[in-house]
C-alpha cells in the first residue's frame, strides 16, 4: 500500500538545540500513527511542524503525492488539536462545530446537515446551546473534535488529546475516536506519553527520543524493544503478581 | 474572627459615608453660598450657577462638549492603536525593555514630560490648538494603553489564530469572526478609562493648550482662581456626573485614574 | 506563510509603539538634554554647565526633591494602612453595595480633590469655621492654616483621599485572587494566632503582589501638578510646579534650568520604573 503522509529527513532546532533530527516516517491511508515520546521530546514542535505553524529548518513532508512545506497551516487540510481544548469563547458548541463551515462560506442547509450529524455522533446533541464555560473537559473534547471533522481534513493532528482527563472519560473518549477514525476513514498522528495509549490507538507505533523517531514494523518489534519501556512495565506487574502469591 | 465581626458595623456606615460625602460637598457647594465666617452652615442657596449653565450662556456648556469631545477622540484613537502595539510588546524577545518605553509616558509626570516636548508642539504650530492638545493625550494615554492591553495578549489569543488557520481561515476571518468577539469587552474598558485620564486631565491641557483649550477641568481652575466657588463646584460637579452615572449604569465601573 | 503575515501583523504593531510611545518622549528629553546644556535654544550661546551647577549647587532642587519624595511616601504609607485595615475588617461586604459605593470616589478629579480640600481646611474654611463653633479657638483667623503651608499637609490629604478608596478596592480584590482565606485557615491548622496569621501570611501576601502597584503610586504622587498647584506653597514646591514655573516665568535664563530638573526628575522616576517591571513580570508568572 502506498503512503499517505510521508516524512523525509525533518529538521528544526530551537537557537542550536536541536529538536527534531533528520526525522523520516510514513503513515498508509486511513490508519492511525502512534508516536510515544516523553515531555520535551519534541512530540509537539513534529505536529506543529507537519500542521504549518512553525516552518521546518529542512526536510520535505508530502501529503497524498503533494508538497506541503511551502504552503500556508490554511491549506495544508491539517487540522491540530492538543491536551488545552481551545474552544472559541464566544460562540456556542453549534457554532464552534460549524465555524470551519462557516469560514468557507458553505450554505447554511449544509453547515446544519453536517453540524447536528457530527453533534449527533459525538452525542452532544443535548448541549447544542451551551457555552465552553458550561462544559465538562470531555465535552470539550468532543467539540474540539467535531469542529475539526467537520472540515473534513485530510490529516488529523492529535497532541496528547485525551491526557487531561479522568480514567473514565478517557477510555470513552479513546473507543469513541477510534468509531469515527473508522467511519470516516481517517488519517491521523496521534502523540501521547501513555504506554497503553500508544498502543490502543495506533495501527503503527513510533518512539520519538533524542529528536530521532524510531518506527516498528509490528506490535511485537515495539514490544522487545527495551526504549519503549514495554519490557520494564510488564516485569513490574509480574513483580506485584509474584509477590501476592 | 468574633472581634472583627463587632467592628464591622461602625466600619461600614463610616466607609459609606466617606465615600460618597465628598460628591455631596461638592454637590451643596454649587447650589450654596457660604457665609462670612465662623458661620458653618451656607447663607442662601444660589442656583446661578446651574440657571447660567443651562441658559446656554457663558462658556461652562460649551467646555462640556469641547471636554466630551476631545476624551471620546483621545479613547477612540488610543485604544485602538495600544491595542495593536501591545501585541508587539507581548510577544517581543525584549518584552521588558519595550515594557519600560511603554511605561515612560504614562509615568513621567504629564506636564514635566510636556515641558520636554512643548518646543515640538510650537513648531508644529499645534500648541494652544485642540489638535495639539489632542495630540499630547494621545501620546501620554498611549502608555497607558500599552500596559492596559498587554494582559489580554497571551498565549491562548496566539493559539486562537493558530487553530483558525489550520481551520482554513484567512487572517482577516480571524480579526473578524473571533479576535474581534472575544477583545470587545477588553476595549470597551480600556476606551472608558482613557476616556477617564483625558477627562480629568489638567497640566497637560493647560500646557500645550496654553490656556486656550478650555475643558472643564482648566475651567474648575479658572472659577477657583476667580474665587468664585459656586461656578467651581458646578464645573466640578460637570466633571463628575458623567462617571458616576456610568458607574450607577454598570454597577461594575472600570477603575479611574491614579 | 503566515509567518510573514504575522511580522506584516508586526511591523505594523512596531511602527505605532516607536511613533507614539517611544519617538516622542525620548525626542522631548533628548531635546530637554540638549537644551539645559545650551546646545540649542533661542538664547542658546553655545555648550555650557551652567544651568546644571546652579540646579545642583543651589538648594531650590534638592528642596523641591524631597519635599515630593515626602509627600508621596507620607501619602502611600498612609492610604495603605487605611486600605488594608478597611480592606480587612469589611472583608466580604466589599463584594456587595459598599464595594460599589467605594466606586463613588474614584470619579473625582484631582482638580476637585484639591479644590475641595482647599474648601475645607482653608483659614477660613469649614474646618475652621466648625472648630470656631465647637470653642476650640476664638476665631477663625487662628486656625493654623492646613493648606498652602510648607509642610504640605492639605496635599497629603486631598491625595489620602483619592488614593485610599482604590486601595482598598485593590487589596480585596488582591485578597480574593490569592485565595488568602484560604492560608489563612491553613496558618491556622498549623497553630497560628490571630496575630501571627496577620504578620506572617495576610500582610505578606498582600504587600508582595500590590507592591508595583504601590511604587507605581508613588510614582503618580512624585510628579503630581494639579493638587500642589493650588494647596501648595512657592517654596519648597513639588518638582512638577517647579518645573513649569521655572519654564514659564519671563526670566529666559531660568529656562536651561527647568530643562536640567526635568531631566534630573525624569531620572529618578525611571530608576524606580525599572524596579517595577521585573515586579510585574513576577506577578504575571505567579498569576
Amino acid at each position: 500500500m502506498t503512503a499517505f503522509l510521508e516524512v523525509e529527513e525533518l529538521s528544526k532546532s530551537f537557537g542550536s538545540e536541536p529538536v527534531l533530527d533528520r526525522l523520516s516516517f510514513f503513515v498508509r491511508p486511513k490508519d492511525t500513527l502512534s508516536i510515544l515520546g516523553r515531555s520535551g521530546s519534541g512530540k509537539t514542535t513534529l505536529l506543529k511542524v507537519i500542521a504549518g505553524l512553525l516552518s521546518a529548518d529542512c526536510g520535505r513532508i508530502r501529503l497524498s503525492g503533494q508538497d506541503l512545506q511551502d504552503r500556508p497551516p490554511q491549506q495544508r487540510r491539517t487540522v491540530y488539536l492538543t491536551q488545552e481544548t481551545l474552544l472559541f469563547p464566544h460562540l456556542d458548541v453549534e457554532e464552534n462545530v460549524a465555524f470551519g463551515l462557516r469560514l468557507r462560506r458553505r450554505p447554511e442547509k449544509e453547515i446544519w446537515v453536517v453540524v447536528q450529524t457530527l453533534l449527533e455522533s459525538l452525542e452532544l446533541a443535548d448541549h447544542r446551546r451551551k457555552m465552553p464555560q458550561q462544559l465538562s473537559g470531555g465535552q470539550r473534547q468532543r467539540v474540539a473534535f467535531g469542529r475539526a471533522l467537520a472540515v473534513k481534513p485530510a490529516l488529523l493532528l492529535l497532541d496528547e488529546p485525551f491526557s487531561s482527563l479522568d480514567a473514565e472519560t478517557r477510555a470513552s473518549m479513546q473507543q469513541l475516536f477510534q468509531r469515527i477514525a473508522r467511519e470516516q476513514g481517517m488519517t491521523a498522528l496521534f502523540v501521547t506519553h501513555s504506554l497503553k495509549e500508544a498502543l490502543l490507538m495506533g495501527d503503527a507505533i513510533a518512539l520519538l527520543h533524542g529528536g530521532r523517531l524510531k518506527t516498528y514494523a509490528s506490535e511485537r518489534e515495539f514490544i522487545e524493544d527495551p526504549q519503549s519501556g514495554v519490557g520494564a512495565e510488564v516485569s513490574f506487574w509480574r513483580s506485584i503478581e509474584g509477590a501476592q502469591e | 474572627m468574633k472581634r472583627a465581626e463587632r467592628h464591622r458595623a461602625p466600619a461600614t456606615t463610616l466607609v459609606a459615608l466617606f465615600a460618597v460625602l465628598p460628591i455631596v460637598y461638592l454637590a451643596l457647594l454649587s447650589v450654596t453660598r457660604t457665609g462670612a465666617p465662623p458661620r458653618v452652615l451656607p447663607a442662601e442657596w444660589r442656583l446661578d450657577a446651574w440657571r447660567f449653565l443651562l441658559s446656554g450662556r457663558g462658556e461652562m456648556l460649551r467646555s462640556l462638549w469641547v471636554s466630551l469631545a476631545l476624551s471620546a477622540a483621545v479613547a477612540l484613537s488610543s485604544a485602538p492603536l495600544g491595542f495593536v502595539a501591545a501585541r508587539y510588546v507581548a510577544f517581543h524577545r525584549h518584552r521588558r525593555l519595550l515594557l519600560f518605553f511603554a511605561y515612560m509616558p504614562f509615568v513621567l509626570s504629564p506636564v514635566i514630560l510636556g515641558t520636554c516636548m512643548l518646543f515640538f508642539y510650537i513648531r508644529a504650530g499645534l500648541s494652544g490648538s485642540l489638535a495639539g492638545v489632542f495630540l499630547a493625550q494621545t501620546v501620554f494615554t498611549f502608555g497607558f494603553s500599552i500596559v492596559f492591553f498587554l494582559s489580554f495578549w497571551n498565549r491562548e489569543k496566539l493559539d486562537l489564530e493558530d487553530l483558525v488557520a489550520t481551520l482554513g481561515g484567512t487572517r482577516p476571518q480571524f480579526y473578524r469572526l473571533v479576535l474581534l468577539p472575544i477583545s470587545r469587552d477588553a476595549l470597551r474598558t480600556g476606551m472608558f478609562q482613557i476616556f477617564l485620564l483625558s477627562w480629568f486631565q489638567y497640566g497637560l491641557t493647560i500646557l500645550i493648550g496654553e490656556g486656550g483649550v478650555r475643558t472643564l477641568p482648566v475651567l474648575v481652575y479658572a472659577h477657583v482662581a476667580e474665587a468664585n466657588p459656586l461656578f467651581a463646584a458646578a464645573a466640578g460637579m460637570l466633571l463628575v456626573l458623567p462617571p458616576l452615572a456610568l458607574l450607577a449604569m454598570t454597577r461594575r465601573p472600570p477603575l479611574g485614574s491614579l | 506563510m503566515s509567518s510573514t503575515a504575522k511580522a506584516r501583523g508586526g511591523r505594523v504593531g512596531l511602527a505605532v509603539f516607536l511613533a507614539i510611545a517611544v519617538f516622542p518622549a525620548s525626542g522631548g528629553l533628548l531635546y530637554a538634554l540638549l537644551y539645559s546644556l545650551g546646545g540649542v535654544g533661542l538664547l542658546s550661546r553655545g555648550w555650557t554647565l551652567q544651568a546644571w551647577i546652579r540646579v545642583l549647587t543651589g538648594s531650590e532642587f534638592w528642596r523641591s526633591l524631597l519635599f515630593s519624595s515626602t509627600v508621596a511616601a507620607e501619602v502611600v504609607l498612609i492610604s495603605v494602612a487605611l486600605g488594608l485595615s478597611l480592606a480587612l475588617s469589611l472583608g466580604e461586604r466589599l463584594q456587595r453595595t459598599l464595594g460599589t459605593l467605594l466606586h463613588v470616589p474614584l470619579t473625582v478629579p484631582n482638580v476637585v480633590a484639591a479644590f475641595l480640600t482647599f474648601q475645607l481646611l482653608a483659614g477660613a474654611g469649614l474646618m475652621s469655621r466648625v472648630a470656631v463653633r465647637v470653642g476650640a479657638i476664638p476665631d477663625t483667623a487662628r486656625f493654623p492654616s492646613l493648606v498652602q503651608e510648607p509642610w504640605g499637609i492639605g496635599i497629603v490629604l486631598a491625595h489620602v483621599l483619592l488614593a485610599t478608596p482604590f486601595l482598598v478596592l485593590l487589596f480585596a480584590a488582591l485578597a480574593r485572587s490569592e485565595r488568602v482565606s484560604a492560608f489563612v485557615e491553613l496558618a491556622s491548622t498549623l497553630g497560628a494566632n490571630h496575630t501571627q496569621t496577620l504578620r506572617r501570611v495576610v500582610l505578606p501576601l498582600l504587600l508582595r503582589q500590590a507592591l508595583p502597584s504601590l511604587v507605581l503610586l508613588f510614582i503618580a504622587i512624585l510628579g503630581s501638578y494639579d493638587i500642589p498647584l493650588l494647596l501648595g506653597v512657592q517654596s519648597p514646591q513639588m518638582l512638577s510646579v517647579l518645573v513649569v514655573r521655572k519654564n514659564g516665568i519671563y526670566d529666559l535664563a531660568q529656562k536651561p534650568e527647568a530643562y536640567s530638573v526635568a531631566i534630573l526628575y525624569s531620572v529618578f522616576t525611571l530608576l524606580l520604573l525599572l524596579r517595577v517591571i521585573p515586579l510585574q513580570g513576577r506577578r504575571r508568572e505567579a498569576s
